[in-house]
């Protein structure tokens, strides 16, 4: 069951592509960052630009989705706000994946780092992550930079976990020790054998990682310290709405479902992608 | 054995707690601004500003600060609010039950619809019903827990005003009160994690069905329902009790935003309240709190885990 | 808040009140009276705190030698009256002597002397007594300061509300900053204080309401309570604080916005109420770096505005347009350089713009997380960019914002309400621009009128100084008023008598069962 996996093999594309979760997840994503990516073709109005006589505007011919308390068009916020989103999750998953292999591969390969390592990962898991991300807003201000700081720092220590349980089974397998045996240097050992066997469970926690990071950044900006306005991020619509929930609901409505739309797609993948090429965690 | 075990897991909780003191007094020391501007409006001096810093005591050095609020932990003291009039201590006890019974609610809300979602999808393994109840535990998974709460905030309060828009009863005050005050919150933030339980359960159940104590078991002539009740779902609560963990967690963080939704007074509006306002023996005191919290109950997970499965203690 | 009251004699003389009918008023005692505030006070120890969120809270418990009438003007609260020297360097205040503490203990000259010496050390106000000398208890029942200077504001500044010079019992002024407890002479005493949650007032039974005072007025006059108590809840959401209010668990909301204050309107069993001017919207710039720095660049942002779609988008429905530096109706009204204000200019921006010399700079616009203060910013940013200028914006909370604010790197606009500073009066306005404290630069100009308007004991010259002071705003763009904004209250009409001032004052009101 624990068989060394070589993603080159043509096995698991065609197994992923048998997937139903995967694919579905697969072209709804596709037609998302579509979507996000043509934004400004898609767009009916300038996102940043209001009208205050036409503030608060219900859903209608003009304005689909309605208008915010500025007067600017929601849905063409909302599909600018679909790139700003994308894009600080796609960041937050780089930074989260480097970080998290860099200190996971390190403690689980090197046994005396391992302890240290842990430890400073535990005491930042045991931080929920919505305060570290308001002092880190607090203290550096809120930009799009510093919530993707935020929120790699909130996501690595998990992923650091995930790689080093793979690197300690991995460590110990009859391939490791036949290149240790033939002289490989431990590097060498870590970077061509350990972590290229690491990348299933790590792909598959990084999908995850991603989603996360789209709903805590929706969070940030709700409790004002994610992109500082007028940046159209999903969560400073929401927060734009918040004093309006009877006058002007379809503010913080719209935003909700596109947040689901794109964590959605995200969880699929990341269903799809496990049972391929995670089977221990298969359910 | 499991003593040892139980001296070595309290020993890295104390490692991790000193890490997050730590952690805590690098962020207090870097975030700008003091408590002063909270007090003062934009008009004040820059005299006024000066002298009522040196009445809070905050023209200190942060070491000094620091050594001092090390010297009052070792004495079991967490210092004195800057702004709320009591003790760091106390601020925290009046909210504990608050915090603590709407995880606990949301926890119990994420068990039984998870479980009972998880192991239905497990018994109907690979029918419709088991790709609905998978299909609404993903998609729990994937909303928002702050907008689910404003969207029942807009529906059941504000629109059919069968609940309070937010604030908080105290138990002692009026159960139902209570009941009313925290069910939507307690949904909002139940429903999902509800969703990751659901999904656990059932791969837990479906591995426990695929074993051989329960093909005996049905080999002895048991009852299918008497077979699920009495020998599988015992079993398959296993790891269930252990992802409870890793919800916890989860619940403190997203309470955190839900307190703010829903405007319940609770540690989590405390700490937030404490950031906007700097008033940093409240963060300290805060964060060191709910990193407690979090150890504590992952310690008693670890415990249950190594009592029902040995092998965990030689790891 | 257009007044009814007219001007009050500084030395009232005891006799002619003592008839007022608190018997009558006794039949309707009785009512708990809660009310819905949106930022929870920083601090109940009045002493140390300037905010707006403090004083709606704080000025029910405590009370001042002086206070302000409802024309803001200083009158006889604590005090019987006072006599001013003829050098006009000694005060001598007579004390009421039928004032008690919530403890139970007497008024008397050692509480006053105590307590103004804790304002002195640590206030946050502390430089409104900048120039008392000394403070001595002259009889048990009477106080005197000397000041140092003739000071034409001194009685202003003893009454200011900002940060009230309260009078506390002396043992509780002997306590360090936010470590007393709540012991006022104020018509509500102190029960419980819930952070996040509420503070629980409740009617002091041995209060005694200024007998040399006739009715209500202002933050003076005489506070006869007819409620049990008053509970002021922190409720930061609006939608929250409008549901509770519809479903009764709440009298009076501090604030609504506009479109819900319109819904509420149709509601037969609401009253909604205007309190406008509440305060000014100001947009700050940074005289001390960047295109700033230079008149014609502030200028072509001045001309680059639309103030009617600033006030709009940021106080839907409670605003009013007005040029002028302080409160329109007041003595100092004046049109003086108004004639800049509220003229969207795009071509004279341009051209000031050129003249200027800017070349693209990105500029910082911070601002706190207050939704009217963001939309301020965000109009200005879209305003701008629309005249070529890049505004970035900085939100942070408070504290970060009012650091860098006071600092002349960092930032190059900065919005925020006046509210507290026009109700004073002129000196309080011009304040804040002396030394260059807001702008980062001084003007030599602000600062020399602002020594005139102190030393001058005349009204006519005082109302010439602000004159020239307003202008020089305007011609200089030392900053932008962006215009008056109000609150809209909302309240049951179970409760009478409400009249929306600086504070929702529940003394004067009654509540029906």
């Amino acid at each position: 069951m624990m068989e060394p996996r070589d993603l080159a093999s043509p096995a698991p594309w065609r197994r992923l592509l048998a997937s139903r979760p995967f694919v579905i997840g697969g072209i709804l994503l596709v037609v998302l960052v579509l979507a996000a990516a043509l934004a400004p073709i898609l767009a009916p109005h300038d996102p940043l630009r209001g009208n205050f006589r036409l503030r608060l505007a219900p859903p209608g011919p003009l304005h689909w989705l309605g208008t915010d308390h500025f007067g600017r068009d929601i849905l063409s916020r909302l599909l600018f706000g679909a790139r700003l989103s994308l894009a600080i999750g796609a960041a937050t998953t780089l930074a989260s994946g480097l970080a998290g292999t860099l200190i996971g591969a390190s403690a689980g390969y090197f046994r005396r780092l391992d302890e240290p390592l842990m430890r400073l990962m535990d005491a930042l898991m045991a931080f929920p992550a919505i305060l570290l991300a308001m002092a880190v807003a607090a203290t550096l201000g809120a930009s799009v930079g510093n919530v993707i700081i935020a929120l790699a720092v909130a996501t690595t220590p998990h992923t650091s976990r995930v790689v080093r349980a793979s690197v300690l089974v991995v460590r110990e397998l009859e391939f490791v020790e036949a290149a240790r045996s033939i002289g490989a240097t431990e590097t060498r050992i870590l970077l061509r054998h350990v972590l290229l066997n690491c990348l299933g469970p790590l792909i598959v926690r990084l999908t995850y990682v991603f989603a996360i990071a789209v709903l805590a950044e929706a969070a940030l900006s709700y409790i004002g310290v994610g992109p500082p306005p007028p940046a159209p991020s999903f969560g400073n619509i929401i927060a734009g709405g918040r004093d309006f929930l009877v006058t002007a609901p379809w503010i913080t409505i719209a935003p909700g479902c596109a947040i689901i739309a794109i964590v959605l797609a995200l969880n699929l993948l990341g269903d799809g992608l496990r049972d391929v090429l995670d089977p221990r965690l298969r359910p | 054995m499991l003593v040892a075990f139980l001296f070595r897991r309290l020993g890295g909780a104390a490692v991790v707690f000193l890490l997050v003191s730590m952690l805590a007094f690098l962020l207090v020391w870097l975030i700008p601004g003091d408590a002063v501007a909270v007090l003062l409006d934009a008009a004040a001096s820059p005299e006024e500003t000066a002298r009522l810093r040196a009445a809070l005591g905050l023209d200190r050095s942060p070491l000094a600060q620091m050594l001092a609020w090390y010297g009052g932990l070792a004495r079991g003291q967490l210092g004195h609010s800057l702004l709320l009039n009591r003790s760091v201590a106390e601020a925290l006890l009046e909210r504990l039950p608050i915090t603590l019974s709407l995880t606990a609610l949301a926890l119990a809300i994420a068990v039984v619809f998870g479980t009972s979602a998880g192991v239905g999808a497990a018994l109907a393994h690979g029918g419709w019903l088991d790709q609905l109840l998978m299909g609404v535990a993903l998609f729990g998974l994937s909303v928002p827990d702050f907008w689910l709460g404003l969207l029942f905030i807009i529906v059941f309060a504000l629109g059919l005003g069968w609940f309070p828009t937010g604030g908080f009863v105290p138990i002692s005050e009026s159960l139902a009160g209570w009941a009313r005050s925290m069910t939507l919150p307690g949904l909002a933030l139940g429903l999902t994690q509800m969703g990751f339980i659901a999904r656990m359960a059932r791969s837990s159940m479906l591995d426990v069905l695929g074993q051989d104590f329960v093909r005996t078991a049905e080999a002895k002539g048991l009852s299918r329902s008497r077979i699920i009740l009495a020998h599988a779902l015992p079993n398959a609560m296993v790891p269930i009790v252990t992802v409870i963990g890793i919800v916890t967690g989860a619940l403190l963080g997203g309470s955190v935003v839900i307190e703010q939704v829903f405007s319940i007074p609770g540690v989590g509006r405390l700490i937030v309240g404490a950031i906007l306002a700097r008033d940093f023996p409240v963060i300290q005191g805060g964060l060191l709190f709910l990193a407690g919290v979090y150890l504590l109950v992952n310690l008693i997970v670890d415990l249950l885990y190594a009592v029902i499965d040995p092998r965990v203690r030689l790891a | 808040m257009k007044t009814t009251f007219g001007r009050r004699t500084m030395l009232a003389t005891g006799a002619a009140a003592l008839a007022c009918p608190t018997v009558l008023r006794a039949q309707a005692r009785g009512g708990d009276a809660v009310l819905a505030i949106v930022q929870a006070p920083p601090s109940l120890d009045a002493h140390v705190t300037s905010a707006q969120a403090a004083r709606n809270v704080n000025l029910h418990l405590y009370e001042t030698l002086f206070a302000r009438d409802e024309n803001a003007r200083p009158v006889p609260d604590l005090a019987a009256g006072v006599r001013i020297s003829e050098d006009g360097r000694t005060y001598v205040f007579p004390l009421r002597s039928d004032v008690r503490f919530h403890s139970g203990k007497r008024l008397e000259a050692e509480d006053v002397v105590a307590s103004l010496d804790r304002c002195r050390r640590i206030g946050a106000s502390a430089s409104l007594l900048a120039a008392v000398d000394i403070v001595t208890a002259t009889k048990r029942d009477e106080v005197t300061i000397r000041l140092k200077e003739v000071q034409a504001t001194f009685l202003d500044n003893l009454s200011s509300p900002r940060a009230p010079i309260a009078i506390y019992p002396a043992e509780e002024a002997a306590k360090p900053a936010n470590q007393i407890a709540f012991i006022g002479t104020g018509p509500f005493r102190f029960v419980e204080y819930r952070p996040d949650s509420h503070v629980r007032l409740e009617r002091f039974g041995d209060y005694v309401p200024n007998p040399n005072a006739r009715g209500r007025d202002g933050f003076a006059g005489r506070k006869e309570v007819s409620l049990n108590s008053a509970t002021f809840r922190f409720m930061p959401e609006a939608g929250a604080r409008t549901a509770a209010l519809e479903a009764g668990e709440i009298h009076v909301v501090e604030s609504v916005d506009g479109p819900t204050a319109r819904r509420l309107q149709g509601n037969p069993r609401l009253a909604v109420y205007r309190a406008l001017p509440f305060a000014f919207q100001v947009i700050k710039f940074n005289h001390a770096l960047g295109p700033t720095a230079d008149v014609r660049f502030r200028r072509a942002i001045v001309a680059a505005l639309d103030m009617e779609e600033i006030m709009a988008v940021s106080f839907p429905d409670i605003f009013e347009l007005d040029g002028a530096w302080i409160f329109p109706g007041t003595a100092f009204h004046t049109r003086d350089g108004t004639e800049r204000y509220n003229r969207p200019d795009p071509a004279l921006a341009r051209r000031l713009l050129a003249e200027a010399g800017y070349r693209g700079e990105r500029l910082t616009f911070i601002v706190d997380n207050l939704r009217s203060n963001v939309d301020t910013a965000t109009v200005v940013q879209q305003r701008a960019r629309e005249i070529g200028v890049a505004i970035d914006l900085s939100v942070s909370d408070w504290p970060t914002v009012s650091r860098i604010g006071f600092t002349p790197t960092g930032w190059h606009f900065w919005a925020h309400g006046f509210g507290i500073e026009p109700f004073e009066g002129p000196g309080s306005v011009m304040a804040p621009w002396v030394n260059g404290l807001s702008q980062q630069r001084p003007d030599p100009a602000i600062d020399a009128m602002f020594a005139d308007l102190n030393r001058a004991l005349d009204v006519s010259e005082r109302q010439r100084i602000f004159a020239r002071f307003q202008a020089h705003m305007w011609e200089q763009a030392v900053a932008i008023k962006a215009g008056n904004y109000g609150l809209f209250q909302a309240a049951t009409r179970r409760l009478h008598d409400f009249v929306p001032y600086r504070i929702p004052r529940m003394w004067g009101v009654r509540l029906d069962a």
